[in-house]
């Protein structure tokens, strides 16, 4: 009980030393709370985005499409059969279905010419299970039969268009002949998704489903469930189609979203690297501490020993006092991260500085958000106080080792 | 039997490839209750003699005993213990935590001591400090006091566990003579109250007078022995 008495009175000794040091180690613990708070946040962002605006919870589509489906074929489409549409009935936990015809397809303004993703939807369906008709900035949604289309805000100023102004989709058919869509600017939308904001094309299933000649085949079926139901749904509809003998699969949007899951999983190793830099800059700062302490304190150290203090004894004073170090830089630490993390959730990061983040992979557009990871709170300063406690086991024992005769003397 | 017993005991420091005899052979025996001054020149051994006879340093040959036990041969930890049960160390330069008030540096010392219940060793801290004449020192910080008040604080501290033995090297070196006679009175004092053994090391023969015994070492030797 006196070590730890001792230890934090010790703190007060050489305040100044003992503050950069601790703040030393707030900093680390402040730069990695608002790094993992941006990471998580992106992470959070991204597939928020891609379950919300491009694949739902759920794709359902033909075995051999999803191999080829980047190509966007017109090719193993999902024909909407009485079969199919029973296959999705009666669903625990799903709660939105929309059939998507993807094709290729090149813009034309009357000038110029531009490839974009065409997508045949159905608007009352699609909003069942994604959140784009939110994003309109201009103009409204248009419905089923109507020669209309929707597109991104990026696109339109691409190509110069705004609303009621005609574009022409030219199309290859099923067959591989030429077709087009004409259609009216319905509405203009602006969402989070870069993907949709610049190259996507917005048209009623309908009309896109007879320009292409598929008849009533859809390229997959995007599915919006409860939340915890992913597993069950896609468990059920795929037993669903096994016995209606169907050769179709569900998969997730985890499976869609390959790239995205693959920077986060780098994002997690990114993590560590910095975990592993902060923890090092802790252990550097307390180990230098606890060294200039006991060269400051010999004299001290010798009185210890000729008391008949033990080794581990004095050795407890120091760990006592790099704990007490390492406690006040986490809490530090910690103050900061909060008012940064609370910072970074309420106002987000702008990322327009560091370019348009669709180059890197990442479908965020403008800023991203800090989200909470309390955990990493309780982590950080759980790991901090550990690290304090056992880096400064070397240099005090280095220190209590001393010979007693030589640190009473400072010989 | 004697309470110290030193036969035959040398020590050797290596220099480099030198080697400095610092004891020669050194024979000794203090009783219980004795009130010994070392003296002699400066490198005549007298501080390695109070490192052996305060287990802080091993002879390089001979023995030490303290009441028939020989504590020469015994390890770092083992020293230790010997030390924490049976000697009081006073330092010329006090050496004082800094941190810790006059009641807590005292209070330090036995709080070392196992098995000592809280009220008991308030007690002996308080008698201690008022033995010494500290009190309303109590709550002092070192910085807060003279220098004859810091070695009080140095002797309460080496006293409060009421060890066999009290070394102290030359613990008036840093005071002024009236200081310095002061605190030898208490030293005196507290030897007839508690009837602790004192040797300690001095150069001022104004010191020496209160000695009862006194050993003259020179070139490692003990070349005198007086009792009065």
């Amino acid at each position: 009980m006196f070590a730890i008495k001792l230890g934090l009175r010790n703190l007060t000794r050489q305040k100044r030393r003992n503050m950069i040091t601790a703040m030393v180690i707030a900093y680390a613990f402040f730069a990695y709370l608002l790094m993992d708070s941006l990471m998580n946040g992106m992470e959070e962002m991204s597939f928020e985005n891609i379950r919300d605006l491009e694949t739902g919870n759920i794709q359902i589509v033909h075995s051999d499409y999803w191999e080829e489906r980047e190509e966007l074929p017109l090719e193993n489409l999902v024909y909407l059969d009485q079969d199919v549409e029973e296959s999705l009935k009666n669903i625990d936990g799903l709660s939105g279905i929309s059939p998507e015809l993807r094709f290729v397809a090149n813009l034309n303004n009357g000038i110029d010419e531009l490839p974009v993703l065409g997508l045949g939807i159905d608007p009352d369906r699609y909003q069942e299970v994604f959140t784009t008709g939110e994003y309109l900035v201009d103009g409204s949604m248009f419905s089923l039969g109507e020669n209309k289309g929707v597109l991104g805000e990026k696109t339109a100023q691409l190509m110069d268009l705004k609303i009621n102004d005609y574009i022409t989709l030219l199309v290859r058919t099923k067959e591989d002949t030429f077709n087009t869509i004409d259609v009216v600017i319905a509405g203009i939308v602006n969402t989070t998704h870069p993907m949709v904001n610049s190259g996507t094309v917005f048209v009623p299933l309908d009309i896109a489903q007879q320009a292409l000649n598929v008849e009533n085949s859809v390229s997959l079926i995007a599915i919006k469930v409860n939340p915890g139901y992913e597993e069950s749904v896609t468990e059920t509809l795929n037993q669903n189609f096994k016995r209606k003998d169907l050769n179709l699969n569900a998969y997730s949007w985890r499976e869609s979203a390959e790239t995205v899951i693959a920077l986060s999983t780098a994002k997690k190793a990114g993590i560590g690297v910095i975990l592993f830099v902060v923890l090092l800059i802790g252990i550097i700062g307390i180990i230098n501490n606890v060294i200039l302490s006991a060269l400051e304190r010999t004299e001290e150290i010798g009185m210890m020993k000729a008391l008949g203090m033990k080794e581990m004894e004095i050795v407890s004073v120091f760990m006592v006092e790099a704990t007490g170090i390492g406690i006040i830089g986490g809490l530090m630490g910690c103050l900061l991260g909060a008012i940064g993390v609370g910072l970074l959730t309420k106002y987000g990061f702008d990322l327009s500085y560091a370019g348009d983040m669709t180059n890197y992979g990442i479908p965020i557009l403008n800023k991203i958000y800090g989200v909470w990871n309390f955990s990493a709170f309780y982590f950080l300063f759980i790991l901090g106080i550990i690290v304090a406690l056992f880096s400064s086991i070397i240099p005090a024992l280095w220190a209590a080792r001393k010979d007693p005769v030589k640190a009473i003397y400072h010989r | 039997m004697a309470l110290l017993e030193l036969n035959k005991v040398k020590k050797v420091y290596q220099q480099g490839k030198i080697e400095v005899p610092a004891l020669r052979g050194v024979d000794l025996e203090v009783e219980e209750g004795e009130f010994t001054t070392i003296f002699g020149p400066s490198g005549s051994g007298k501080t390695t003699l109070l490192n052996m006879i305060g287990c802080l340093d091993t002879p390089s040959e001979g023995e030490v005993k303290l009441n028939g036990d020989e504590v020469s041969k015994l390890s770092q930890t083992e020293l230790a213990m010997v030390r924490r049960y049976n000697i009081g160390f006073i330092f010329q330069a006090y050496n004082l935590i800094p941190v810790l008030t006059a009641y807590e540096n005292v209070e330090f010392a036995i709080r070392l001591i196992r098995h000592i219940k809280e009220n008991e060793i308030r007690e002996k801290t308080s008698n201690i400090l008022e033995d010494v004449g500290l009190i309303g020192l109590e709550n002092r910080r070192p910085n807060e006091l003279s220098g004859g008040e810091k070695q009080r604080v140095a002797i309460a501290r080496a006293l409060v566990k009421e060890p066999k033995i009290v070394l102290a090297d030359e613990p008036t070196a840093n005071l002024d003579s009236e200081t310095g006679a002061e605190v030898i009175k208490i030293m005196v004092k507290m030897n007839q109250k508690l009837g602790t053994t004192f040797i300690f090391s001095t150069h001022d023969p104004q010191i020496m007078k209160y000695a009862k015994r006194l050993l003259n070492l020179k070139d490692g030797m003990i070349s005198g022995d007086e009792r009065r």
